[in-house]
């Protein structure tokens, strides 16, 4: 379709603005530094632009439009409530640095949502700040740096990590300039302890694990690791992008974490946007609270001399944390992120729990319409379950090296094939310890009957012709797309020509 | 509850797999980390009712729309087109993830493509990633990449210089930043009359990198900056931080030698939203392209032959090589940026220059308003300024400020806290949307004040 650099009306033509409220606006820019050629943006009207962008959307996928089983990705239903909220000018017109008398029902909100990230994470102090989960990756580890700085325990260089960690988990660890020590998977693809044993030490940082794991199954040894890692001096931190499968049920502070990341977009519905925004908030036990970012929403019991509260009889304020880390976004977070979360939440309050049931639910289920068929199916190659386990969580793996060992058809076709069944693919070659894998994680905003649709056209994908599907998508916007070529040409601009 | 299609069906689902009941999916949770009790949480809300706690909440907000409001420090009260939270809130776009795959992905893909050249085209730099954070992480990660591109090279390794007069809240992110990588952050002093000390940067010659900001954190735009790169050398990184509206009036930085620009898009496509989501901008010359952070589009062809759009460069990123990954970056501010792209678009070459002329009247006029009062001095008289200017008060700001607000009228933002000392001093905002009237409001309040405060 065409290039929005393929309008190109009269100069000046377009949105209408008022006038500058003074004639001789821009006199004051010495003529040295004023600028001679203006960007070569598009000109075009708003009636042009409104059917553009509209018709580039059609060319996009969203869960809107179909089911989205993107493994590791939460992609759950957004409540359109959230957008509405997001609008009002009590959010949308707010300015951070406003002072805490003027953004009282901001401050009761953030409060409201550190408190209940709290409670559901088993942890004693949230920060809202961080903005994307690997952001809040990044703020953890900084805090627990600090923590081993002041107790003296600098030294500490090495974080560990499984090999079958979010590639998020070592870089940004690396970040903070902490050397990755990799630790192999056992062969259920659960954390192998004797390996764990072997690689702590006195260097030992933390470690960085998730629970379920990306393969989504429970670690049941996670306290014992977090024993091991706790008894070598280290911190464990708890990667939230798997929280989905667990609110309620358990929690990180239980199985003995330190530090926990959340990410909004994931469990708590913000819209994932195209690749964000995304809200990352972390939640800390007690030794590690004074480092969080700054700051942080406190309250006191409202007194006369105050001025206009909430009408909950507190008086809300931003605090700083004593030993800060400082910021890491220069504001105060997603604030947007987190409104949009706090609607989220107040839907299910205490009945959170049946979230995570119906993910789970819905997961195993999905789970159980592909794989039964394997055993009274006359079809020659099924995929293999990633990881053996009774129940799954929130989502699950698929060895698909049978169908290519068989056929020639690999995880990418079949994920490229679902795309013309309507299906966005699953989460493909992640983690890598499974082979030909695919990742699939249904969310509990489907209903059976999707999923039951779901399950029959993926089993007749692998009785297909394999010509068909090495060679799929044939009815998507574009055909199968030359990543090659992308980076070969290195085309990352329209000419403006 | 509304949001569970198969509530009411749980046993029929479970009897398929086998299983009675929902607690035999937990069963693999070790009893002694299991959660028993519920959660101590309120009960659930009907949507009814969490849009009128929301709009009491958000209802007890002063935003910046219901008066005078003089408060930028960065961010802009702008005016964003109706179209763009119309458009970019369509299901399509706000429900997708990372466009992974191309083929069902060519709206979000071919508007990142566009959104990329409107940065490139803005700053005067051939490349552009889909967007950083904020302002603030851009600057943090341009630092961190001129230092791999560069270090090697380098007579001051892992050194990089940064202007003094960066906000510190900036100047915080990027100390945690460049903390962990051993980058050794030099600061580059002003002289007294707000300007850059160029004979002093000329210790930045062959570091790794300058950061500097035009305007800088008191609004003043400095002609001298563009002589930094003969002062700095060839080989240094030139890093400019910009506010993106001033580029309709003033030079792009890669027009005087800027190798990378970043910079707060807030200002195209979103309200200040109390801090985000907002987005930065990340543009760079190729010497840094393939070391850059971020997710990048490029122009490919489909299997038949027909242009389509891919992300491109992948193997910089984190879920491909993990710990030696060019930054951690992941989720990013796609959408924001897109709401961006439509801004830009509808505001055109000779909108964007309309819009900076808008802001810069409104600012010239606050400035000779304010100015005109007495006892109050602007701190860099000389300087040329766009959207923002700093003032010092014959008073506290922070008391002078809160009888403004108590006169109805948001008169700035207190610099002591970003700098203690400057605890007499107000930095006062001005916007696209600012009147004469406001600017009236303004004095007047400020006059008062001060002779309220004073007395």
């Amino acid at each position: 379709m065409s290039s929005v650099f393929d309008f190109n009306g009269a100069p000046g033509s377009g949105w209408s603005q008022p006038d500058p409220i003074r004639e001789d606006a821009g006199k004051n820019i010495p003529g040295s530094i004023r600028r001679n050629t203006l960007p070569r943006w598009p000109r075009a009207s708003e009636p042009e632009l409104v059917r553009h962008y509209t018709l580039l959307s059609q060319k996009n996928f969203g869960i809107d439009t179909g089911f989205y089983p993107l493994g590791s990705c939460t992609m759950k239903h957004n409540p359109r409530i959230n957008e509405r909220i997001v609008q009002m000018p009590g959010i949308d017109r707010i300015h951070p640095l406003q002072p805490d008398s003027q953004v009282q029902g901001l401050l009761a909100i953030y409060y409201e949502m550190q408190d209940m990230l709290s409670i559901c994470a088993g942890m004693d102090s949230v920060t809202l700040q961080p903005v994307a989960g690997a952001q809040g990756e990044f703020t953890a580890i900084r805090c627990i740096q600090e923590y081993h700085n002041s107790n003296g325990e600098g030294n500490r260089n090495k974080v560990i990590v499984p090999d079958s960690a979010h590639g998020t988990n070592p870089a940004s660890a690396a970040m903070c300039g902490y050397e990755i020590v990799e630790i192999p998977s056992g062969s259920d693809g659960r954390i192998d302890l004797q390996a764990l044993r072997a690689a702590v030490d006195d260097d030992t940082a933390a470690m960085m694990i998730t629970n379920p794991s990306t393969l989504g199954v429970f670690e049941p040894e996670i306290a014992e690791a977090a024993r091991i890692v706790h008894e070598a001096g280290g911190q464990m931190y708890y990667d939230g992008a798997n929280f989905n499968a667990i609110l309620g049920k358990t929690d990180p502070g239980r199985m003995g974490f330190d530090a926990v990341h959340y990410n909004l977009h994931k469990t708590f519905s913000q819209p994932h946007g195209g690749g964000g925004p995304g809200s990352g908030p972390i939640g800390v036990k007690s030794h590690l609270a004074k480092y969080l970012p700054s700051p942080i929403a406190a309250r006191r019991a409202r007194t006369e001399d105050d001025p206009r509260g909430v009408g909950d009889g507190y008086w809300y304020f931003w605090e700083d944390p004593e030993s800060s880390i400082g910021k890491v976004q220069q504001w105060n977070g997603n604030a947007g992120a987190v409104v949009r979360a706090w609607a989220f939440y107040r839907r299910y309050g205490r009945d959170l729990e049946r979230m995570s049931e119906h993910a789970v639910l819905n997961a195993n289920y999905l789970r159980h319409r592909i794989m039964s068929s394997q055993r009274d199916s006359e079809k020659p190659t099924m995929p293999k379950d990633g990881a053996p386990s009774e129940v799954v969580k929130h989502e699950f793996t698929l060895d698909m090296s049978p169908v290519k060992d068989a056929t020639g058809v690999t995880a990418k076709d079949v994920a490229k094939r679902l795309l013309d069944y309507g299906y966005m693919a699953p989460t493909l070659y992640f983690p890598q310890i499974v082979p030909e894998c695919l990742m699939l994680e249904p969310t509990e905003t489907e209903s059976k009957d999707v999923l039951d649709k779901f399950a029959d056209d993926f089993l007749s994908i692998l009785s297909e012709d394999p010509e068909i599907v090495k060679n799929a998508p044939h009815t998507t916007p574009v055909r199968r797309v030359d990543e090659v070529l992308a980076a070969r040409q290195l085309i990352l601009r329209h000419p403006c020509e | 509850m509304d949001q569970l299609p198969n509530l009411g069906r749980e046993i029929e689902m479970l009897s398929e797999m086998g299983m009675s009941s929902i607690d035999e999916l937990f069963a693999d949770i070790p009893e002694d980390v299991r959660r028993n009790d519920p959660l101590p949480l309120p009960p659930p809300q009907s949507e009814e009712q969490i849009l009128a706690d929301a709009q009491h909440l958000l209802g007890a907000n002063i935003h910046l729309d219901s008066r005078p409001s003089f408060i930028s420090a960065g961010l802009a009260r702008n005016f964003v087109p109706t179209m763009v939270p119309m458009l970019a809130t369509r299901g399509e776009f706000l429900t997708s993830y990372t466009p992974y795959q191309p083929e069902v992905s060519q709206g979000m893909l071919q508007a990142m493509w566009e959104f990329q050249t409107m940065v490139s085209e803005l700053v005067a730099l051939p490349v552009a990633n889909v967007s950083m954070y904020d302002a603030s992480t851009a600057a943090a990660e341009a630092i961190t990449c001129a230092v791999r591109v560069r270090s090697k090279r380098s007579s001051q390794p892992n050194t990089v210089y940064v202007s003094e007069f960066v906000p510190p809240h900036r100047m915080s992110v990027i100390q945690n930043y460049t903390q962990g990588v051993e980058i050794d952050i030099k600061i580059l002093p002003h002289r007294d009359d707000g300007t850059l000390d160029l004979e002093a940067a000329k210790a930045a010659n062959d570091s790794c990198a300058v950061y500097v900001e035009q305007p800088n954190a008191f609004g003043s735009i400095d002609e001298g900056l563009l002589s930094l790169r003969s002062i700095i050398g060839e080989k240094t990184a030139l890093i400019v931080g910009v506010d993106v509206v001033s580029l309709g009036l003033v030079e792009a930085p890669g027009n005087w030698g800027a190798d990378i620009v970043v910079g707060e898009g807030q200002p195209f496509g979103i309200g200040p939203t109390a801090g985000g989501p907002i987005y930065g901008i990340f543009a760079c010359t190729k010497d840094y392209l393939r070391l850059m952070p971020g997710r990048i589009v490029g122009q490919s062809l489909d299997a038949d032959g027909k242009i389509a759009y891919t992300l491109t460069l992948s193997t910089r990123e984190q879920h491909i090589r993990r710990h030696r990954a060019t930054s951690n970056i992941c989720s990013n501010e796609t959408l924001i940026a897109l709401m961006g792209a439509m801004h830009m678009s509808l505001l055109g070459p000779e909108g964007l220059e309309r819009l900076a002329l808008r802001v810069t009247a409104a600012t010239q006029t606050a400035v000779e308003a304010v100015a005109s009062i007495e006892g109050i001095e602007l701190i860099y008289p000389e300087s040329p300024v766009f959207r923002e200017f700093a003032v010092r008060l014959p008073c506290s700001s922070r008391e002078a400020l809160e009888r403004m607000d108590s006169m109805g009228v948001m008169g700035g933002f207190d610099l002591s806290q970003w700098w203690g000392s400057m605890n007499d001093c107000l930095l006062i905002g001005c916007d696209e949307r600012t009147t004469k009237e406001d600017i009236e409001i303004l004095s007047s309040a400020l006059s008062s004040s001060i002779r309220e405060v004073s007395a």
